[in-house]
């Protein structure tokens, strides 16, 4: 893109560094384009023990892969070595994680966190998820504008990697955005019709795998009810510190009595209201006929109302 | 005639007409002040518009002496001169200044009235428009009106000047007029040149201004004021016999173009524009016209200058007997024949010139009695209008005259007993209704309605025509409907009734607003013939009308013939030939049912006289043939393989065999055009295989009986399964497009309680119930496709079942559990608003999946087998919306409910009977829908399920939506039927209004297009739209687009394994439209994306305006360019539009060929 001639492109934009990346063209776009990387030091509100070693990138390419982030930093920053690259918005995993034992503290399912860079510090340890369906794409698109956290291997590499952003920005150095022969054997799945390809065959997986994660996912989520149900009778026979029984959903009740109760209560309410007919005393058909009347001029006032309406909107009525 | 004066002061308060008629009085008395001056003439008030219709009346009826008590109380104005007169108008202007506070108070109390009388108007929002837009139309005294009284004047008076003429033999005559540059506009065939009778011009006994304007019965939206000048010929000049052999006509003739050269020699030629022209299209009967000049500046002149002034001469109504024109006598008598038929339309047209008189007042006599009667007939001039019908022969013959002659006859008498018909204190909308439903239900050319007594009118039975027949005036009132007009006639009125009758419907507009004449709205195929050169073109044009009605038997229900009238010609020359406009325009509308029939069946062989005939008619085409029930019948086999329609091929042997080469050559034919272009035509067969295919499915599952759980139903839920689907389901040659269908099982307490898990146990049903199948079925390969993979709560796989024929199902699992977890889910207060969020659109999902479509699907399906046309139609519309790459934003339901519209609530028209009308009529209404304030609500029960109550609260949610989302940011279009009356579960989001905008815009250009170019329209133009209208266009590779061309593609990707996948495994694969959702995924907020599925191998896109410059942040969610502020400002982010097109360019690979960018 060519920048206007009285504007220039900033160099950098509050805590961020610009790092053009130079685009080859392509067959059906035959132009060069720069694409503008942001990239600052990892500031997040909670910090974690790994913060110190993360980049934050914003604006990242929608097919951008960890490759893509390593090939650049190794061969075109000065050789910073990343460890792990985490997307934003990826895809957490849907398996169910079953109770290992049954005086862990959270209860209830617990997911696995994404491997973002607050997830990893916390020092919980993310149970192995089972149950979890097939994936059905090859290679993740990330939204238009989105943001990456790079984890470099140590703190040194980190900054290295800052400092190099910040000389090829200055410079006006281009990175050339890596092509699939630069990443060699890292090269992720190709994109176009072969992506899509793969995209139907996963989504189609064998019967075999699929019934393997279903009879996992199945297993674990009833290991879990029974784990919870125990639970919850346990509470319902414990006091609390303070001598108070917490009343609980479940027990002797089963979940559709709720619906059975309301319907009971409809019903009740009906024949309450059938006991005395509408017309049996003379004021109810007295009362009955005013109401009537009443209704017929609200809604002619109410035609009016739109006719009026009609006439605001359409102006006059002007036959064709 | 007059009813008594209590009467009269009783219907006074009801209706403003009497204040108004006082208005106009008041203004037509200043008027007259001012031509006072002008002129001294004492004879002024001869004139009836002088003194309006009251005194122009009461001089009638003096000089008639027929009529006593009208003209009693009506006389005083005339009688007395000037010096009373002024007193008159002063009073009058008084009277005027009062009127605007008199009529609002007449119109409150009116209305204020009108929501107790229920039922004399269909509803009280029906009768506020209807006051409102007889407002609108009520005659006034205007510029135009002005001028053309002035005019009056001088015609008048320039007539009365004119010098009477001795009486000439006809060579003569002609001659000398000649000399004055004046022809003789006599009728065909003119007179002989030996001819015994002299034609003669003597002074008018009478000139006086007749018709609708006088009455006040002519809206004043019409586009210009016409004016009857009737000159009565005196009855010296006319001998006993003139009626026969045109004699009355050749000296009515010679009368006008007498009068024709006295304005020539007063220069009023000078100052007007004066020409012959035929009255109503009658050849016999030419008048003059006189119309204000148009001179260079007053080229585009308002509506309010232009008016038309026909002098219209005539006789006494006791000129000739009235026995003698009797429509069974024949009054053209020709030497050869000795059987004379008769000659209904020549009497009857020469009667009318004698009728002029009596019949204004005999409407005259009706405004005075009943008080609605001028509304009725303002409301009648509206409805005819809008349907394009008039007194013209060439537009129907049926016009404000007949319709206001209808209702006044109607008054009078034609019940039982000869009692009148309608009470004078109806509502002109009452009225309206009663004329309507005479024409409707009522076949008149069948049985005459007679008025009076009917000692005469037996002669009606001799020629079947249409017919009022007025006993008193002894005259048919509609002699100039012909019998196709009367088809139409009757339709309109057929239509307009059943449309006055449904509650649900507001009719008002589509009664007197939305103008239907459009011939390609109106017939499903128009031919345009050229008829061979005939003397007679009355005559060709019956025989034509006979000829298709016999070949197309019940083909058709309706034909009509359409051609131009003659048009106005100069005074110099004579009647132009009516061969000059030999071509005749056909507009049929077929019988859905019928229109395809191979085989038309005739008279068996032994019926002698009948095969002859049939053989006669047909000629070499007819053929005996031996039928399998063993009869022996004389028939014709039509080819269906050729290009042609069977309809064109019939109407292409008619013209053939009855009137020659010539005009089977050089037929025009159009109306299939439309339909050609979808692939399979309108053609059923494919959907039927497919909805055998799902019956056999639905067998093959209820017959699985190791299913833990029984099953409660399978419900189809598909376009394809509704007969809808843009391209038919399962062709040779073309991997199938999975049908969507659900499945319900019994209720169980076994399904877990969390939606997550049912989600899964879904799963692990569809493996069973797959595996099942596969056992039990050879022929059916099953598979499971997983998909919203980014949400667990949602439904997760389908099952695809194919059967070896080539179709295939998708299946999903219903289970009603997930509602109500749902529900509690979106209720709960603890959830958190993104799970909130997700519940929200898995509910509306679960809705649309599971309850509506199955529910919309059968609900068109059973439609599609009510009406033949539906299927084509809807199909023809999403063609359109595809062509113009609006695929993606509107659900293939709201298309479908839309041309259902046109189906369900057809009006003005009747249920489309071919799918190029139910497209262009669907085009036509989306071109007109107001989204913005009115809701689409569609009845698909077809037998009125859905009850004003619901309809109310449809409306009702309608404005709630309106009030919550008035930006409509997220339902724009509110789209709800009898059973989704909800109706946001396909326009959740989605169209979004810009879209809409242009789906109304290009409606609207569609719709210009037609009427502009009418006939000649070209079907293509309607299904393209430039590409220049995007900013960015993706040229895909065509191979790509469709599934079946996967593969083609085979060979090229060998390395991807797809050798080894065989050919079920490619099914659903559509790269395209998984490109194009990926595009809407990633860059939705950047630009608004475009794509007509396999219509168009393009994607194109909008930059959306949010990519506009602006301050920089982290999360803007479009790549950016960081740009220095001018002046220390903010870094501002701009929009990084090449760098995203490469990035499209890359994820589309091989699938984009080109990426063109315009803006």
């Amino acid at each position: 893109m060519v920048p206007m001639a009285e504007q220039r492109i900033a160099k950098s934009v509050k805590a961020f560094v610009t790092l053009p990346l130079q685009v080859p063209p392509q067959q059906s776009f035959q132009k060069e384009t720069t694409h503008y990387l942001y990239i600052c030091q990892n500031a997040p509100k909670v910090p974690t023990q790994d913060t110190p070693r993360e980049l934050f990138l914003v604006n990242i390419p929608i097919d951008t892969t960890e490759s893509h982030i390593k090939s650049i930093f190794a061969n075109r920053l000065g050789g910073a070595r990343v460890e792990s690259v985490a997307f934003e918005g990826a895809r957490t995993g849907k398996g169910i994680t079953a109770p290992v034992a049954p005086v862990q503290k959270q209860q209830g399912r617990k997911r696995k966190r994404a491997q973002t860079g607050e997830g990893e510090g916390e020092g919980t340890v993310a149970d192995e998820e089972v149950g979890l369906l097939p994936e059905t794409w090859d290679r993740e698109l990330h939204g238009s504008g989105s943001t990456a956290i790079a984890t470099f291997v140590d703190r040194a590499n980190a900054e290295l990697a800052m400092k190099e952003t910040r000389k090829a920005a200055k410079g006006d150095r281009a990175v050339r955005w890596p092509s699939e022969a630069d990443l060699k054997t890292t090269a992720p799945p190709s994109l176009g019709i072969p992506r899509y390809l793969a995209h139907h065959r996963l989504r189609h997986p064998s019967h075999a795998e699929l019934q393997q994660s279903v009879d996992g996912y199945m297993a674990a989520f009833a290991a879990q009810e029974a784990h919870r149900a125990q639970l919850l009778a346990r509470q319902r026979q414990e006091p609390d510190a303070d001598g108070f029984i917490t009343v609980t959903r479940g027990g002797r009740n089963g979940p559709a009595r709720e619906e059975e109760t309301r319907a009971r209560e409809e019903e009740l309410k009906r024949r309450e209201r059938n006991r005395v007919k509408d017309d049996f005393y003379r004021f109810q058909t007295r009362e009955r006929k005013k109401e009537e009347a009443k209704d017929l001029v609200r809604e002619f006032e109410e035609d009016r109302r739109k006719v009026e309406e009609l006439r605001r909107r359409r102006g006059k009525v002007r036959p064709e | 005639m007059a009813p008594p004066a209590s009467k009269r002061r009783k219907t006074t308060h009801l209706d403003s007409g009497q204040e108004s008629d006082g208005a106009s009085f008041a203004s037509f008395g200043g008027s007259d002040d001012a031509a006072d001056e002008v002129e001294t003439d004492g004879e002024e008030q001869e004139l009836v518009s002088d003194d309006g219709m009251d005194s122009g009346l009461g001089n009638l009826s003096e000089e008639q002496s027929e009529d006593g008590d009208d003209g009693e109380e009506d006389a005083v104005p005339d009688n007395d001169k000037s010096g009373l007169e002024a007193q008159h108008s002063k009073q009058m202007q008084q009277k005027k200044a009062d009127r605007p506070h008199s009529r609002s108070n007449a119109s409150t109390i009116d209305a204020g009235s009108s929501a107790y009388t229920a039922g004399t108007f269909k509803s009280n929002i029906f009768k506020l428009q209807v006051d409102e837009l007889l407002e609108q139309i009520r005659p006034r005294q205007g510029q135009r009106e002005k001028q053309a009284e002035e005019t009056l004047h001088v015609l008048k008076k320039c007539i009365e000047q004119l010098p009477a003429r001795g009486a000439l033999p006809v060579d003569q005559a002609e001659r000398k007029l000649l000399s004055s540059k004046i022809a003789i506009p006599f009728p065909d065939p003119r007179p002989p040149r030996d001819a015994r009778y002299k034609l003669e011009y003597a002074k008018p006994p009478s000139i006086n201004v007749v018709g609708s304007h006088v009455l006040k019965t002519s809206s004043r939206k019409r586009d210009a004021l016409e004016v009857d000048m009737l000159v009565q010929m005196p009855s010296q000049i006319l001998q006993e016999k003139d009626f026969m052999n045109y004699r009355y006509f050749y000296k009515r003739a010679y009368y006008l173009a007498c009068l024709a050269e006295g304005l020539k020699t007063s220069k009023v030629t000078s100052q007007y524009r004066v020409q012959y022209e035929l009255l109503h299209g009658d050849q016999l009967k030419p008048v003059i016209s006189v119309s204000p000049k148009s001179d260079e500046q007053n080229k585009d002149a308002k509506p309010a200058r232009r008016w038309k002034i026909f002098i219209v001469p005539a006789v006494a109504p006791d000129a000739f007997p009235a026995d003698k024109l009797l429509p069974g006598r024949n009054c053209v008598r020709s030497q050869s024949e000795d059987a004379q038929d008769p000659t209904p339309f020549y009497n009857a047209s020469l009667r009318a010139d004698m009728l002029l008189a009596p019949y204004l007042k005999l409407l005259h006599g009706a405004a005075t009695s009943c008080a609605a009667y001028r509304d009725a007939c303002l409301l009648g001039s509206m409805w005819l209008r809008q349907r394009d019908l008039d007194s013209s022969i060439t537009k129907g013959g049926f016009g404000n005259f007949e319709w206001g002659a209808l209702i006044a006859l109607m008054l009078q008498g034609g019940g039982a007993g000869g009692k009148p018909i309608l009470s004078p204190g109806y509502s002109s909308y009452q009225l309206l209704k009663a004329a309507l439903q005479m024409l409707a239900t009522r076949d008149l050319s069948k049985h005459a309605l007679v008025i009076g007594d009917d000692s005469k009118s037996a002669a009606l039975t001799l020629v079947s025509h249409p017919a009022i027949w007025d006993a008193t005036r002894s005259h048919n009132v509609l002699y100039k409907v012909s019998a196709w007009s009367w088809q139409i006639l009757r339709q309109e009125a057929v239509s307009t009734l059943s449309m006055l009758g449904d509650q649900l419907f507001d009719g008002f507009n589509t009664a007197f607003i939305t103008n239907s004449s459009g011939p390609l709205y109106r017939y499903d195929h128009i031919a345009e013939i050229v008829l061979p050169a005939k003397a007679n073109k009355g005559d060709l044009l019956k025989m034509l009308y006979d000829v298709l009605r016999r070949g197309l038997g019940d083909r058709v229900r309706l034909v009509n013939l359409i051609w131009s009238p003659t048009p106005a010609w100069s005074l110099g020359s004579s009647v132009p030939s009516s061969q000059a406009t030999s071509s005749v325009k056909v507009g049929m509308v077929v019988n859905p049912d019928t229109v395809n029939r191979t085989v038309d069946l005739g008279p068996p062989a032994q019926e002698k006289a009948e095969a002859a005939s049939f053989r006669k008619f047909w000629g070499e085409l007819a053929e005996l043939r031996r039928f399998k029930d063993g009869s022996i019948l004389e028939s014709i086999v039509w080819d269906t393989r050729g290009g042609a329609s069977i309809l064109q091929q019939i109407v292409q042997a008619l013209l053939l065999r009855h009137f020659g080469e010539v005009s089977a050559n050089t037929l025009k034919f159009a109306g299939d055009e439309y339909v050609n272009m979808l692939r399979h035509r309108d053609n059923k067969e494919p959907f039927q295989a497919l909805q055998e295919a799902y019956k056999q499915l639905e067998s093959d599952i209820r017959s699985l009986d190791d299913l833990p759980l029984t099953i409660r139903q399978i419900m189809p839920a598909d376009a394809q399964l509704r007969n809808a689907s843009l391209t038919p389901p399962a062709l040779p040659k073309q991997s199938p497009e999975p049908a969507n269908i659900t499945l319900q099982f019994e209720g169980s307490a076994r399904w877990p309680d969390d939606l997550v898990a049912i989600q899964r146990t879904k799963i692990a049903f569809l493996l069973k119930i797959g595996e099942s199948l596969s056992d039990a079925n050879d022929s059916i390969t099953s598979r499971i496709g997983l998909e919203n993979e980014q949400a667990d709560t949602l439904n997760q796989a389908f099952l695809d079942v194919i059967y070896d024929s080539g179709v295939a199902f998708r299946l999903r699992i219903h289970h009603d559990r997930e509602q109500t977890l749902l529900e509690r889910q979106l209720k709960d207060k603890s959830v958190d608003p993104k799970s909130k969020e997700l519940a929200a659109v898995g509910l509306a999902m679960f809705k649309r999946d599971y309850v509506r479509t199955p529910a919309h699907t059968q609900a068109v399906a059973r439609l599609c087998n009510k009406y033949p046309a539906l299927s084509g139609a809807m199909r023809l519309t999403k063609k359109w919306f595809a062509s113009h790459l609006l695929a993606n934003h509107f659900a293939e339901e709201v298309v479908e409910l839309m041309t259902l519209r046109t189906f369900t609530q057809p009006w003005p028209y009747q249920t489309p009977s071919s799918a190029t009308v139910g497209f262009l009529r669907t085009l036509r209404w989306l071109s007109k829908w107001d989204w913005r304030s009115d809701p689409l609500i569609v009845d698909l029960s077809g037998s009125c399920e859905l009850k004003q109550q619901d309809a109310r609260g449809i409306q009702t949610r309608f404005e709630a939506w309106r009030k919550l989302d008035p930006a409509m940011n997220r339902v724009c279009l509110f789209v709800a039927s009898n059973v989704d009356p909800e109706g946001s579960t396909y326009t959740d989001g989605k169209p979004a209004k810009v879209v809409a905008g242009r789906a109304t815009a290009l409606a609207k250009a569609a719709c210009d297009e037609a009427e502009s170019k009418g006939f000649d329209l070209e079907p293509t133009a309607l299904f393209s739209s430039p590409l220049e209208d995007f900013d960015i266009v993706l040229h895909l590779n065509p191979q790509t687009v469709g599934g079946a061309q996967g593969r083609k593609q085979k060979p090229v990707f060998k390395n991807l394994e797809l050798a080894t996948l065989d050919d079920t495994s490619t099914i659903g694969f559509e790269p395209a439209a998984s490109f194009v959702e990926e595009l809407e995924r990633t860059y939705g907020h950047a630009v608004l994306f475009f794509h007509g599925s396999k219509e168009r191998s393009v994607v194109t896109g909008l930059w959306s305006p949010q990519t506009a410059p602006r301050s920089w942040k982290v999360n803007l969610a479009y790549s950016s360019i960081a740009m220095e502020g001018k002046g220390g400002e903010d870094v501002q982010a701009v929009a990084n539009k090449q760098a995203m097109l490469s990035e499209m360019a890359r994820l589309g690979g091989e699938l984009v060929k080109t990426i063109q960018v315009n803006r």
